[in-house]
């Protein structure tokens, strides 16, 4: 009896440190959007072509932006076609493992912010410092590309 | 009961932060960047309420502020792909500039000055003048028109009324004695 209270304690105090740690909330909600993004690339096929988002450059110009062909590149690596991957958008792949890295990093992060709670405020700083970089390097075509498109059209 | 009050301001934050970096995200991705910036409004809101939530309680404001900071930008990100979108539209022809409206514009004005207008011509030659004078009045010539097919009565007579002194073909005028 006082086995299963004790027990029943613990996990009680480890939710509410659980709920009051909210860099631990950020990782999880992260790492569930970063896999509904994998299961949206998944799910739509790219042979049927019946992807939901529709490009407005594409639309209002007839031409097609930096990032089309984004979604079906995503599909086909999901599905290990990465020779058309390439073809269809050249930066996909890049997003892709941008994707892929912060998946991996939120579950390494929230686990050594756990196991090392002396280093907790180092750990954050190397995350938000380490993930701006990839950031940067992933998607700094489409800055370029925004930049461009706002100074020099 | 304080501690609740204080985890308000708290998981607004983290709401905020975590909607301001999904919309980073999707705004630096031209195809959906003009989407995002809903989510970008959302987050300042979000951002915003948790801030006077943490000014009432005292509560650490960290995460609310690193939140408000990203959607700002996000935000702007967002909002320059309209200017984007409308430069390369401009680009491809398909948005009519200012320009292109005044252009328009004027060349409406041009026609319609045109079919109201009066030419006179004057040609001098060895001390002979010989002058041209016509109007292009669409309207009067379409009366005058009518008025010699004898089509319409009252407008003939509205006519006449205006050109009193000018004689009619088949009129004739009395001699003076």
């Amino acid at each position: 009896m006082r086995l299963f209270q004790r027990k029943n304690d613990l996990s009680q105090t480890s939710e509410v440190r659980f709920l009051n740690e909210p860099y631990l909330i950020i990782n999880i909600i992260f790492a569930g959007v970063i896999l509904l993004i994998f299961l949206y690339s998944g799910f739509f096929s790219p042979d049927k072509d019946s992807y939901p988002v529709i490009c407005i450059h594409e639309k209002i110009t007839g031409e097609p932006c930096v990032s089309c062909g984004l979604s079906h590149s995503f599909s086909l690596i999901v599905r290990g076609r990465i020779e058309e991957a390439y073809k269809w958008n050249t930066y996909g792949m890049r997003i892709f493992l941008f994707f892929a890295l912060q998946l991996v990093m939120r579950v390494a992060f929230s686990y050594f912010y756990l196991k090392y709670p002396d280093t907790r405020k180092q750990l954050i700083i190397a995350d938000c410092f380490g993930s701006g970089i990839i950031f940067f390097i992933s998607f700094w075509p489409f800055m370029v590309s925004i930049f461009r498109s706002t100074f020099y059209v | 009961m304080e501690e609740v009050k204080n985890n308000s301001g708290q998981n607004l934050g983290i709401a905020a932060l975590i909607t301001a970096v999904i919309t980073f995200v999707l705004a630096v991705i031209p195809c959906v960047g003009l989407i995002a910036i809903i989510p970008g409004i959302i987050a300042i809101i979000l951002a915003g309420v948790g801030l006077s939530h943490a000014a009432r309680n005292n509560s650490p404001r960290g995460v609310l502020i690193a939140g408000l900071i990203i959607a700002v930008i996000a935000s702007m990100i967002s909002f320059s792909q309209i200017f984007v979108v409308g430069k390369i539209a401009q680009k491809a022809d398909k948005w009519p500039s200012g320009l292109n409206n005044i252009i328009n514009d004027v060349q409406d004005k041009v026609t319609k000055d045109l079919d109201d207008a009066n030419v006179s011509i004057k040609i001098e030659s060895n001390g002979d003048k010989v002058e041209i004078q016509t109007n292009s009045n669409k309207k009067e010539n379409e009366q005058t028109l009518e008025d010699l097919e004898g089509g319409n009565k009252v407008k003939a007579d509205s006519v006449n009324k205006k050109n009193e002194t000018v004689p009619k073909k088949n009129e004739t005028v009395p001699k003076k004695k």
